[in-house]
């Protein structure tokens, strides 16, 4: 099946109210999905969005709020969350920390607001600290639906999780051998964003199937310089278009809404353990913590297993969490011969002429 | 009537530059004219001149580069002003280092390995301030020609602070200064040295591998060329044409 089929969110969206379930919008980047759709509550994440009129959520900000925030507070003035029948804010960076602040203090919008808490680390008692925020967090959404899920039913809603998982990482590996376009192959990975884990299975496994066969296609690296992708977000997605007419290939990325986002299978008999195992043991992420020598680890082997020739850093202006580190991140890629650039866009800008000279120069210096 | 075997053309936001190679390489032809806003338009009238140059009939490879290579829709190639200027500037100095390119609306500063691949590149394309326009801006200020503005700076050793780091600031910090008093070479000689220490930072990301090498239309200004040696402590080559490096660079490309 094409994935240009997509269904689109607001039909989603609407088809799960339509059987009387539930809409949480989420800010990015880690929460228990599972836990969400044991109270059938279905998570939209909300990433921005991109190209909209930010105008009514900068006079709230502070103007080196990055423009993720600005967007996603815009909308929501705007109305457009109106939808969402709860809002839930990680607590990924200040800047979402503070979102969190201005809605919970300020706004106060008609729907809950509820923040997670995550932990910076992957101790035992980072572990305990974020299984309890889930227990929190269960309470709450207990409190808002009068339902109280067993154990039984969240073990379940995460068993479908980790399946939903298990295809998205299949579909990252299995990248080269599909018959799909770059652009084609970050819209249905990024359809995670929002589709059940029931259809992401159906859709994703279908797709996996039909295109298992070998041979040159419009995302084979071999005729392309293979690339890694990093950042937060890859927008606007005609990154990717454009990236093919530069004749590049994303081999595999550490993009926090794609890459980093790759939940291995917990193991514990504890559904809220076993949802915080799953976050805490994702590949190395900025917004968790991860320390830099355990994200340049992951991106040399990244770098090894794929036969990249490059990392491209696609990150939002005024991204804390990823731009503080980035200077050292890259000192570190440089000992080890690994060239990489950064090009920092704003969600509301095109993808423009300086940073497709910037990404084309370096990779004809890697060609 | 020349020999020209490739062609490649510089479309940048100030100027556009056309350059014909011989078999050899070597430099045969060339042209320079400011960008004028019709870019296509402007870029057939120049190939019709390179037609009109050239000594045989036979089509030729066209390479673009810079700023609006994309609107050059009769080029056979398309490739970036970085990898351009870097090969013009190594088949003209026949060396790797580090070159450093102001242009009129960006500025880049290429680490070119021995062998005169790029190893590495920082680009200031965002802000005003480490480019070409921040010199234009402030000449058409203190109503000093283009030419005369690096001259001018150095011919006093007395140098005012600009600290705006920002073109639009600085502008006003300099008409500031001018209402207080402070001399016009005094204040030229501090606003070139914004410019450099800006670009002596984009030098420190890349690594400094001498010698310093200078491309670009504001290469021919004598201030940048001696602060850039009094900053850096190496010494600072150019080549003969350092404007026509980009088209250069795309010609090679095209043989
Ligand atoms: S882009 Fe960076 S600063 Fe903005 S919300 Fe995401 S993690 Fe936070």
């Amino acid at each position: 099946m094409s994935t240009l089929a997509l269904p689109r969110r607001s039909e989603i969206i609407r088809a799960h109210q339509a059987h009387g379930g539930r809409i949480a919008a989420v800010l990015p980047i880690h929460y228990p999905r599972a836990l969400l759709r044991a109270f059938d509550i279905l998570p939209v994440e909300v990433w921005g969005p991109p190209r909209i009129d930010p105008s009514p959520g900068a006079a709230h900000l502070q103007p080196y709020v990055c423009s993720l925030v600005r967007n996603a507070l815009a909308f929501l003035l705007a109305g457009e969350l109106d939808v969402a029948d709860v809002v839930i804010v990680p607590h990924t960076c200040d800047s979402l920390q503070g979102f969190a602040s201005i809605l919970v203090d300020f706004i106060q919008p008609k729907q809950p607001v509820l923040p997670i808490y995550l932990p910076r680390g992957n101790r035992p008692s980072d572990l305990e600290f974020l299984a309890n925020e889930f227990r929190a967090l269960y309470r709450a959404l207990a409190a808002i639906t009068h339902c109280t899920p067993a154990d039984a039913e969240l073990l379940a809603s995460n068993a479908r999780e980790e399946h939903a998982d298990d295809l998205l990482a299949e579909l990252h590996r299995r990248r080269n051998e599909l018959a799909m376009t770059q652009l084609e192959l970050y819209r249905l990975i990024r359809s995670r964003e929002y589709l059940p884990a029931e259809m992401f299975i159906e859709i994703v496994g279908a797709t996996l199937h039909g295109y298992s066969a070998q041979g040159d296609h419009p995302g084979s690296p071999r005729q392309n310089v293979p690339i890694i992708l990093s950042g937060i977000v890859p927008e606007p997605m005609v990154i990717f278009d454009a990236l093919a007419e530069m004749r590049a290939v994303v081999i595999a990325d550490d993009l926090a809404s794609c890459g980093r986002r790759l939940y291995p299978r917990g193991t514990s008999a504890d559904p809220f353990v076993r949802m915080a195992e799953r976050i805490l043991n994702a590949p190395p992420d900025s917004t968790r913590g991860g320390a830099i020598p355990e994200r340049l680890e992951h991106l040399a082997r990244l770098v090894a297993t794929t036969n990249a020739k490059g990392i491209v850093f696609y990150d939002v202006k005024f991204c804390e969490p990823e731009l503080f580190y980035l200077p050292t991140l890259r000192q570190g890629l440089q000992a080890r011969h690994i060239p990489s650039t950064v090009i920092e866009f704003d969600l509301n800008d095109a993808f423009s002429q300086q940073a497709r000279t910037r990404v084309e120069a370096f990779i004809e210096m890697l060609g | 009537m020349t020999d020209i075997r490739a062609l490649g053309i510089d479309v940048g936001s100030t100027t556009v530059k056309i350059v014909g190679v011989d078999a050899a390489g070597n430099l045969a032809w060339h042209l320079l004219e400011p960008a004028e806003p019709r870019v296509e338009d402007q870029v057939t009238r120049l190939l019709d001149i390179a037609d009109r140059e050239k000594s045989s009939d036979a089509k030729i490879p066209l390479v673009a580069t810079g700023y609006g290579r994309g609107l050059v829709l009769q080029a056979t190639r398309r490739v970036t002003e970085i990898t351009c200027h870097a090969r013009g500037v190594y088949r003209e100095l026949r060396h790797g280092g580090t070159l450093v390119d102001i242009g009129g609306q960006d500025s880049k500063v290429i680490a070119i390995d021995p062998q005169g691949d790029v190893l590495d590149f920082a680009m200031n394309d965002k802000c005003a301030a480490g480019t070409g326009r921040f010199i234009e801006n402030t000449a058409r200020r203190m109503h000093v020609p283009l030419e005369q503005m690096g001259p001018v700076a150095l011919a006093t050793t007395a140098e005012v602070l600009i600290s705006s780091t920002c073109t639009v600031f600085a502008e006003s910090e300099v008409i500031s200064l001018v209402a207080h008093g402070a001399a016009v070479e005094a204040i030229l000689r501090g606003l070139h040295r914004s410019l450099i220490k800006r670009i002596v930072a984009m030098i420190r990301t890349v690594g400094l591998v001498s010698p310093l090498m200078l491309s670009g239309g504001v290469a021919q200004n004598p201030a940048i060329r001696k602060m850039l040696e009094e900053e850096t402590g190496a010494p600072v080559i150019l080549p003969q044409h350092p404007q026509l490096m980009g088209a250069y660079g795309a010609a090679l490309m095209g043989l």
